[in-house]
């Protein structure tokens, strides 16, 4: 059993380090433009995120929260959308492409699980990471600035937090690409219309909202939980009086409820096939 | 557990075996009127489209074998199915006897596919990337990709392309590199949809070549689909054809021919101002004292047809062949598309 385990993660794990270094080589490849990427990408998320704190900054908070606490949000949000490009870099994420263009059959084509090839294949830690590390930047600047007991429980709940927020990401767009099982032109871009949604609100402080709103946006749509719901958890204010357990129920039931769809979906796949085939975008 | 699976693998003599497999697929229709518009949104039309229809076949470990058909015919969905990327409605299929829908994972380990149209190596990097990384995800050892490496290096010689990215590759390149990848993890059973689709007089003479010495040396089975029937009739000896979703023939190409009334090319030099004769032959072309025939020779019999040349005044040479394979085949689709056999 310990062997077999032991042997699973070595393989995991390689996985892993492969797609780390075609990212690497890919960088290498030609520097100058890789690098002007990366600040771009580190450029446009500090844009978004100043935008709410310049905000912040000039009225004294926004919506009950203080500028610090906004900052400690603006942190959460980087750190998330970071892990997203961190480990999302194949359209593994944007997995309503794959589908909607017929590549799903190169995935078929490996000896390897569809969940191991997904959870590695997107792993891209020299040109994903500037968000992430920004992320982790300001998320100790706010640390500071706020005064926070720093605590193993804390730090691990913080973690905990954080891959929840991952859960709901993945499991809303793994979800909604379902889509492209049964239409694949009309669904292939269904993920960017759902994630790009879910960023332009996440960075939004949203206790300032009407109490619908807020509801809305931690039950129809979970916008609430991108950064906004987990960062007053971890600042020990939850809010409208619900459990801080509350993303985990949510994270747990949205990826049971993806993970059934996506099969059935999938199993129309195998059984209809797709008489589409589109090559671009598919292994850079 | 390992030893099982590879007992499990190979106590039968069959590569790959399917076992009244059917597979259909749903078409959805619509006319252009605005009746059919709003009929689709009540009632939506669809149509059943049976891609293959109850088809069984065997093929040997060690054979090539080509499966050829008109336009829609299954072949594709054949090759899908066999790797494990479809599911049938009906029937079994086994590879290696590893069920390609319940055991993708370890078959993948022993199965190499190849689609003419797609490419399995990563477009922004060297060739000998996509290698490494094929390495890594098959798990393929060090020992075995040195030396797979070397031999798809030399016999497809592409030590030259190595150090290339793969969007700087021609069509030919691409496939040579695609093909090589493929081979890294020394399948016992390759799959090839259009391998030589697009490829030059050059290109496909040493794709060509190359199968078949894989097929010699290492004793790969190949299946391979082609439209080109003389690339297929150069690599394989063995012909299933497919239409309308039913196999409507597995044997030798030689069969094949005689199932078609065993045609055959007679091609007659004649002096200046001489023209032959050849009863129950059809003329194809003349030029410069040479013609061309079609003739039949179920219909009429090579001793015949020598005796008619030999007392014709003004014959210089006459030479019969064959008739090429892609005639053959399309007098058996017009015939297959008029209801006949």
């Amino acid at each position: 059993m310990g062997v077999k385990l032991a042997s699973k993660l070595k393989r995991m794990l390689g996985l892993f380090a492969i797609s780390a270094k075609m990212d690497l080589v890919w960088l290498l490849r030609d520097t100058k433009f890789a690098i002007a990427a990366i600040a771009a990408d580190a450029i446009s998320n500090l844009s978004v995120v100043s935008s709410v704190y310049l905000i912040a900054l000039r009225f004294g908070g926004i919506g009950g929260l203080s500028v610090d606490e906004v900052l400690f949000m603006m942190a959460y949000s980087t750190i998330t959308t970071g892990l997203f490009i961190l480990f999302g870099s194949a359209n593994n994420i944007h997995i309503s492409r794959i589908i909607g263009r017929g590549q799903l059959e190169h995935l078929f084509m490996q000896p390897l699980s569809l969940k191991a090839q997904l959870l590695t294949c997107g792993f891209a830690p020299f040109t994903g990471s500037g968000n992430f590390i920004i992320g982790c930047i300001l998320m100790v600047i706010s640390i500071n600035r706020l005064n926070i007991e720093f605590s193993f429980w804390w730090i691990a709940s913080l973690i905990i937090y954080v891959l929840t927020t991952m859960v709901i990401i993945v499991a809303r767009a793994y979800l909604v690409s379902s889509a492209a099982f049964y239409a694949p032109v009309a669904a292939e871009e269904i993920t960017s219309t759902a994630i790009d949604g879910t960023w332009q609100l996440s960075t939004f402080p949203l206790s300032g909202m009407p109490s619908f709103i807020q509801l809305s946006l931690i039950t129809i749509l979970p916008e609430g939980f991108m950064a906004w719901f987990p960062s007053l958890c971890l600042l020990g204010k939850p809010p409208l009086n619900l459990s801080e357990y509350y993303p985990l129920a949510y994270a747990l039931i949205l990826s049971l409820l993806a993970s059934y769809i996506f099969r059935k979906g999938l199993n129309y796949y195998v059984r209809k096939g797709s008489n589409r085939y589109v090559p671009y975008g598919f292994r850079r | 557990m390992l030893e099982k699976a590879q007992t499990d693998m190979y106590h039968t003599d069959f590569a790959v075996s399917l076992n009244n497999v059917t597979k259909t697929f749903t078409q959805w229709q619509r006319d252009n009127t605005g009746r059919g518009l709003i009929r689709n949104l009540i009632k939506p039309e669809k149509q059943t489209i049976t891609a293959l229809d109850d088809v069984s076949f065997n093929v040997r470990k060690g054979e090539i074998v080509a499966y050829a058909g008109p336009n829609g015919a299954g072949k594709s969905t054949t090759m899908k199915l066999i790797g494990g990327m479809l599911l049938p409605n009906s029937g079994d299929i086994s590879v290696l006897s590893l069920s390609p829908q319940r055991q993708r994972r370890k078959l993948m380990q022993h199965l190499g596919i190849l689609f003419g149209n797609r490419t399995e190596l990563w477009w922004d990097h060297p060739i000998i990337q996509s290698f490494e990384w094929k390495k890594v995800v098959w798990g393929i050892s060090d020992e075995l990709y040195k030396e797979n490496l070397a031999m798809v290096t030399e016999l497809l010689d592409i030590g030259n392309l190595l150090k290339t990215f793969a969007r700087e590759l021609s069509l030919g390149q691409r496939m040579k590199a695609d093909l090589a990848m493929m081979l890294l993890h020394s399948p016992q059973v390759i799959i090839l949809d259009e391998p030589t689709l697009g490829l030059d007089v050059v290109a496909k003479r040493q794709m060509i070549d190359f199968l078949k010495r894989i097929n010699r040396e290492n004793g790969v089975t190949i299946i391979v689909t082609s439209h080109d029937m003389d690339d297929l009739e150069e690599m394989a000896e063995r012909i299933f054809m497919i239409s309308a979703g039913k196999l409507a023939f597995d044997g030798s190409f030689n069969d094949l021919r005689s199932i078609t009334g065993n045609l055959t090319r007679v091609v007659v030099t004649m002096e200046k101002d001489f023209v032959p004769k050849v009863e129950g032959g059809s003329l194809l072309s003349s030029s410069n004292g040479v013609f061309e025939y079609d003739v039949d020779l179920h219909k009429i019999p090579v001793r015949e047809l020598l005796s008619q040349l030999s007392t014709a005044t003004g014959v210089q040479d006459v030479e019969i062949r064959k008739a090429p394979i892609e005639q053959v085949i399309a007098q058996l689709y017009k015939d297959w598309n008029s209801g006949k056999n």
